[in-house]
């Protein structure tokens, strides 16, 4: 079968239940008793292997298999949920991830999975050692649980004179379609009494979702013989067994059980997300549809110079009427491109539950807002500088829980992912309880690596000095861990966030924690600019990196070390000459115009020679041919067809 | 022995069972390829049992199962499914269906079929 065209639909889903699997390891370890969670698990693992195995992924079939296997055992209450097992799932759950990703490349998602395999059949038989003596014994001792309604009901009946059994089906190896074999089994006994409770739910024996045998509760007054030989009428049973159940020792727990398995059901109906209709659409088909709406906006503009030039009052309407259009479209379009960040958050807690553990640290997640929206652009690029400042905030924020304790802290540590809007930009913050920002240490790490002087660093405020921290080749960590503090951090996280127009503040409180806030554009492909005229070419600049503008005279430009300087409200300000930095011309400039961009902390006043107006512009990448170029971020086509260059204010700036 | 109709709609798989069925000391009396023939060949024939194919042209095995079912009580059904099928199996259990065997056919388990359901 040539598979080839559903192997995007299959890496789709593949991704989807594995983030399922992983969210709901993550409930199951906090509820173990919560059988519902482990349903969840094994249906998803049990669709990946359906899916692997016709994509003919073999080795992710097996291991989902083996998966399936041991949550099969929990869920019939065979296997009781340890630590040991849900890190072993986790495990398994990585390799599956990493397979799924290798598909993704266009690799063959072969991976060496016999150990993993293994480590599962360990634990779905126990010690292998006792594996052949437990075979044999039937679980047959082992009582189904029931709620308090089923037991009611078990008491009547046992008063009115029924017999309650306790009975498990095993079909056949070979048997195909199990569900429709399974419900032969229940129709043929229909006459004889009823069916009080199944393991699993009928739903699932009905459609075929166990693994070789079932059991239910059944109340009757004919024989356990004739039960037992109604039963083997149907073809493909290998083995049925029959045992009486009473419930004494169970009616003490029974109670309590109940109050706890209401409240969690309320808990899941809760957080069940909310659907919408939605389709799947290709994010380059979007991608595309932009493209082509911007060739539309140029157009627009075009139409409006045209417009004016010719004066007609139908014309002017048209023109009028199509940019009220088109603004709409725009924004439409735009929020197609959204995506809610919880696409990268939804890795996190994981992360920072094997994080915690390898630090023998205890520390809780908290997410507020993982359903704010953020350009995709933005949404691919934000990820890894989020894992390293958690994973930072896990490392050096968080202290271990002696210390917190010492400090009168709450044992377990926190931190909260939160996610905003404001404005035209949404806010990230990433916040720690633990034990803040040592501002001795900084300065001194600082001093030590030259990044300022003693003299100096007396003089700067408490804020300024954690921003210290964003220098490269910097780390205060005392010791250098696994998880982070090799040196590379903090500047690649700002520079990244700086590259997609955001910008990243740190502030601190000692023993009380810290907070890093993220500032990001909502969107990258459509700028605000200030047009400028450079000789006869003209630029854009954002306008999120200006700060004003400024028209010297001749006189107040000044010279240190052979660079033109301005003072700009009593700082020196360097100036640079965008006809010198782009070889406009080699005319010598006139130009005194100065647009005073900044970048963090650090200003630079730009030569230009006019400037025309603030314009939105659709930022389009050089293409590949001209890719690096310096201090340009891209081009826009103008109203009139002309071709601007959008200057990247960041590279100006030293 | 019993005297067996064979329904299928593919020529093919009623020669395969007619050849299993008979090795098994069956005898197959008549061979239907929709559900209407083999309403028809049923209540004309008579037989102990019926294989019945569920996905066949002009009346499919589950309806035809539930109109036998009418005229014959005693007759035995046996359908023949397809994996995938699960559903159409159930809806031809509550028909009147007595058992099921699923495509590709293996000797073994048809002659278990045969015997539990005839016995």
């Amino acid at each position: 079968m040539n598979t080839d065209q559903y192997i995007e639909v299959f890496l789709d889903e593949s991704r989807e239940h594995l983030q399922a699997i992983n969210d709901n390891l993550l409930k199951l370890e906090k509820q173990p008793t919560e059988i519902e969670i482990v349903q969840e698990i094994f249906r998803s693992a049990h669709t990946l292997k359906g899916m692997s195995a016709t994509m003919g992924f073999e080795d992710i079939a097996s291991l989902t298999h083996q998966m399936e296997n041991v949550l099969d055992k929990i869920r019939h209450y065979e296997l009781t949920v340890t630590t040991e097992v849900i890190d072993l799932t986790f495990a398994a759950v990585e390799a599956l991830e990493v397979m799924v990703q290798s598909i993704s490349e266009g690799n063959n998602g072969k991976k060496d999975v016999t150990k993993l395999v293994s480590q599962l059949k360990q634990v779905e038989t126990g010690k292998p050692s006792e594996e052949e003596a437990s075979v044999g014994q039937p679980p047959a001792t082992e009582l189904l649980e029931i709620d308090e309604y089923q037991a009611t009901i078990i008491s009547q009946a046992v008063n009115n004179g029924y017999q309650a059994f306790q009975i498990t089906v095993k079909l056949t190896e070979d048997c195909m379609l199990k569900g429709p074999r399974a419900y032969m089994v229940f129709s043929n006994l229909e006459p004889l009494g009823e069916a009080i409770k199944t393991v699993p739910d009928v739903d699932e024996i009905e459609e075929g979702n166990f693994d070789q045998s079932f059991s239910f509760l059944f109340i009757s007054t004919e024989s356990s013989k004739l039960i037992q030989e109604t039963i083997e009428k149907v073809s493909e049973i290998e083995k049925v067994e029959i045992a009486g159940f009473s419930m004494k020792e169970q009616s003490v727990e029974i109670p309590k059980e109940t109050v706890q398995s209401t409240e969690d059901k309320k808990q899941t109906t809760k957080e069940k997300p909310k659907q919408s209709k939605t389709i799947r659409v290709n994010i380059e088909r979007i991608d595309h549809l932009m493209n082509l709406f911007e060739e539309v906006i140029i157009d627009r503009s075009r139409l409006e110079d045209l417009s004016k030039k010719y004066i007609d009052q139908e014309l002017n309407e048209t023109v009028e009427n199509m940019t009220r259009v088109t603004e709409d479209m725009q924004g439409l379009l735009l929020a197609m491109r959204m995506v809610p960040i919880d696409q990268v958050f939804n890795r996190f807690p994981r992360m920072v539950r094997d994080l915690s553990k390898d630090l023998h640290k205890k520390i809780s997640l908290e997410i507020i807002g993982s359903d704010t929206e953020l350009d995709r652009t933005v949404i691919d690029e934000i990820g890894d500088p989020l894992v390293h400042l958690i994973r930072n905030s896990l490392d050096h924020g968080i202290e271990t829980p002696e210390k917190r304790l010492q400090a009168g802290k709450a044992e377990e540590g926190k931190i909260t992912l939160k996610a905003y809007h404001s404005g035209n930009h949404v806010f990230i913050d990433i916040v720690d309880d633990g034990a803040g920002i040592n501002r001795e240490k900084v300065e001194e790490k600082a001093i030590e690596n030259g990044l300022i002087s003693v003299e100096h660093s007396k003089q700067l405020s408490d804020e300024e000095v954690y921003h210290l921290i964003f220098a490269s080749g910097f780390s205060t960590a005392d010791q250098i861990s696994d998880i982070s503090g090799r040196g590379v951090g903090l500047d690649v996280v700002k520079n990244k966030i700086e590259s997609l127009g955001g910008s990243i503040v740190v502030s601190s409180e000692p023993g009380k924690g810290s907070m890093f806030s993220i500032q990001l554009p909502l969107t990258l492909s459509i700028l605000s600019t200030l047009l400028v005229k450079v000789q006869q070419e003209t630029f854009a600049i954002p306008l999120s990196s200006i700060i004003e503008t400024v028209a010297l005279s001749p006189q107040d430009i000044k010279y240190v070390h052979g660079q033109k300087v301005m003072d700009f409200r009593g700082h020196i300000v360097p100036l640079v000459s965008l006809n010198k930095v782009y070889g406009v011309s080699d005319q010598d400039d006139s130009s005194h115009s100065v647009v005073i961009i900044q970048k963090g902390d650090k200003r630079s006043g730009l030569l230009v020679d006019s400037f025309i107006g603030q314009r939105e512009v659709v930022l389009k990448s050089l293409g590949n041919y001209l890719k690096n170029i310096f201090a340009i971020s891209g081009a826009t086509i103008l109203g009139n067809g002309e071709v601007c260059l959008i200057i990247d204010p960041n590279a100006l700036v030293k | 022995m019993a005297r067996v109709l064979i329904t299928d709609d593919a020529a093919f798989m009623r020669m395969q069972l007619k050849d299993i069925v008979t090795k098994l000391g069956h005898e197959v009396v008549g061979e239907a390829e929709n559900g209407l023939i083999a309403i028809e060949q049923a209540k004309e024939l008579q037989p102990d049992l019926i294989t019945m194919d569920i996905t066949m042209p002009e009346m499919n095995g589950v309806d035809a199962t539930r109109e036998i079912r009418k005229a014959l009580p005693a007759a035995k059904i046996i359908m023949c499914s397809a994996m995938g099928q699960q559903s159409m199996v159930v809806d031809a259990i509550q028909a009147g269906a007595n058992d099921f065997i699923v495509k590709p056919f293996n000797m073994d388990r048809i002659k278990e079929s045969l015997s539990k359901v005839l016995s």
